[in-house]
């Protein structure tokens, strides 16, 4: 517990934390005023019925829950990856290790105060959006009637603990991927770089990608079609079933930690 | 550093030994960092590990710290076998391996804080404390990022003295330490050797392990070549320093020359070299001659008896010889920004191994 704690205090006052937080809600909060501020001047009427509709709300909640597992799934990966990589690229780890720590323990602990502010990040990163989405849906003259609609604000913490596990999936493949990189910045470069191959990878491999990391991540919220941003997914690709969506982040998230800390715990420590 | 821990471990290991490393093989690749290292650290002493750049000193301390595991051979910590999986015999070791390493954006209060939370559980006022020893309670609470080289280094020895450890491993702990800094390390080592810990120093600088070590090892080529007590070690490499006139070096370089040969097969090794400060180009000179002390009358003695009077006479310790001697001047391989051929060039001559090499001034 002492590990996780102190994990939580390094990653509180870490710039990196509040950088990708900031990032993340500063541009969601972005697209949604300025969705709001120029519906009104889309000329297309599909369009404009789209992008009205991710400003109505109660379908509002699901339009910006939708924004966070697709672009926030990324941003999870690469929170993963920053703090991972950091043990090897500073050298802390082998600090700790020479202090008789278990290699596992801290990799474990490490991992779940990074999963601790990744859940935070996605409810915080939530709340921004709805606000966003509200000064949005003000600017396009939307209704904001539905707000307070009690029906979907009682499926929000489910889908918000769902949507967790699914940050903690990706973040657990950041963390993993820099882990064995053994570098803060190959491990984020190689998480972004898995992030888009998956999306490209729907183009020849149709069939598999709905078990790939970030589509089953995306599937594991069941959200209705075509009411928000990313999610990964894509009309063209058959989704996996919610539950099954589950299954499948679960098996990704274990074997992300259990291969960091079979990788940590076998390594020679020589930088 | 303003003060000691003012703690108290003894330590009583059954063969008297902090550290026993046998036969220890180490590689990397196709780089053999170790080839069958043997070293036996006393408790209650500070050793210093000495060994050119590339010597093996580092990997040494990181096979004492788990973060490596050897191809071969046996480690020894605390009087009991260390083999991976027995991470909670370094709850009783400290350690400051290479460079510190810490959070940038934490301060050095919360650095030490962090690390506390790992291994050997410890006693919150106890960091204080070692901000206090180490001189940086005035800037504890700044962020690691704007410290000097100087500061990480002393947060680098606290952060090794967290759990009060009974064996402390530092690897060149007066890297970017200020003269003042030195002295207070110096002092600190001592008194935590004499309150029965034990620290083991590894370094290149000699001065530094002189004035510091008890016991010393010196590491060449993944071997340990030399090991035992600094005054035995500084005993048998001494040196005799006379002063003649410039008339008389020839006849006095022939003689001490003599002298240096007549130890025989099984003495340490003798040379004779010698310089001439440039301020007296035209003066006497000082002519040096590596031999036990206790020859320094008969050395004076020989040379009165040659009608040649000597104007000074000085016995002289040098670990720098005795190193160079050892270690053959050079690194395993030029490896880590070794300077190939560093004694002959200090030397001012040629270094002929395995006989004795007098060279005159000018």
């Amino acid at each position: 517990m002492r590990l996780f704690i102190a994990g939580l205090r390094k990653l509180i006052r870490r710039p990196a934390t509040w950088i990708t937080f900031g990032v993340l809600a500063a541009l969601m909060s972005l697209i949604y005023v300025a969705i709001g501020a120029t519906a009104d001047r889309v000329a297309n009427d599909p369009q404009r019925v789209a992008a009205l509709a991710a400003l109505t709300f109660p379908r509002a909640y699901d339009s910006v829950l939708s924004f966070l597992l697709g672009l926030g799934g990324l941003f999870a990966l690469i929170f993963g990856a920053a703090i991972a990589g950091s043990e090897w690229t500073w050298g802390t780890l082998k600090n700790a290790i020479a202090r008789g720590e278990s290699r596992t323990r801290y990799v474990v602990a490490s991992f779940g105060s990074v999963g601790a502010l990744l859940g935070l990040g996605l409810v915080l990163a939530f709340l921004v959006g709805v606000v966003a989405a509200l000064i949005g849906a003000t600017l396009a003259g939307v209704s904001t009637a539905g707000v307070g609609d009690a029906a979907t604000i009682g499926t929000l913490p489910e889908k918000l603990l769902r949507g967790w596990v699914g940050f903690l999936e990706q973040g657990a493949l950041g963390f993993t991927i820099a882990t064995l990189a053994r570098s803060q910045l190959a491990g984020i470069g190689a998480g972004i770089g898995l992030y888009f191959a998956e999306q490209f990878s729907t183009i020849f491999f149709p069939d598999v990608v709905k078990y790939l990391p970030f589509h089953v991540a995306s599937a594991m919220v069941a959200l209705p079609e075509g009411g928000g941003f990313g999610g990964g997914g894509g009309a063209a690709i058959a989704r996996l079933e919610p539950n099954m969506a589950a299954l499948a982040v679960v098996a990704w998230l274990i074997g992300a930690v259990v291969v960091s800390a079979l990788f940590t715990e076998r390594a020679e420590i020589a930088g | 550093m303003t003060g000691t821990t003012g703690q108290t471990t003894t330590t009583g290991h059954a063969d008297g030994l902090a550290i026993a490393l046998r036969g220890l093989h180490k590689s990397y690749g196709s780089h053999v960092a170790l080839a069958g290292l043997d070293l036996s650290v006393p408790s209650g002493v500070v050793y210093g590990f000495l060994g050119p750049n590339g010597a093996g000193k580092t990997t040494t301390m990181r096979l004492l710290t788990g973060l490596i595991h050897p191809d071969a051979g046996s480690i020894e910590l605390l009087g009991r076998p260390f083999e991976r999986g027995d991470r909670r015999r370094l709850f009783d070791v400290g350690a400051l391996i290479e460079t510190p390493s810490f959070y940038p954006y934490l301060s050095g209060r919360e650095n030490l804080r962090v690390l506390a939370a790992t291994g050997a559980p410890v006693r919150p006022a106890r960091i204080a404390e070692l901000l206090e020893l180490v001189g940086l309670t005035d800037r504890a609470g700044d962020a690691l990022s704007t410290y000097s080289l100087g500061m990480k280094q002393r947060l680098g020895i606290a952060s090794a003295l967290l759990s009060d450890p009974t064996l402390l491993l530092l690897d060149e702990p007066g890297n970017g330490l200020d003269p003042a800094g030195i002295v207070a390390l110096r002092d600190t080592l001592k008194q935590l050797a004499a309150s029965g810990k034990t620290v083991f120093v590894s370094s290149h600088i000699l001065g530094e392990v002189r004035e510091l070590a008890d016991v010393v090892g010196i590491i060449a080529a993944g071997r340990v070549v030399r090991e035992g007590p600094m005054e035995a070690l500084l005993q048998e490499g001494g040196a005799v320093r006379v002063r003649v006139a410039k008339a008389e070096v020839a006849q006095a370089r022939i003689l001490l020359a003599g002298l240096a040969g007549a130890e025989g097969p099984s003495a340490p090794r003798a040379t004779a070299s010698s310089a001439t400060p440039s301020s007296e180009a035209d003066g006497p000179a000082w002519l040096s001659v590596q031999l036990p002390h206790e020859r320094a009358a008969e050395v004076n003695r020989a040379l009165s008896e040659a009608g040649i009077y000597a104007s000074g006479l000085e016995t002289e310790s040098t670990l720098e010889a005795i190193f160079l001697e050892l270690t053959g001047g050079q690194a395993t391989s030029g490896r880590e920004g070794t300077f190939q051929g560093v004694s002959a060039a200090r030397s001012g001559g040629s270094v002929e191994p395995g006989g004795p090499t007098i060279e005159g001034p000018g």
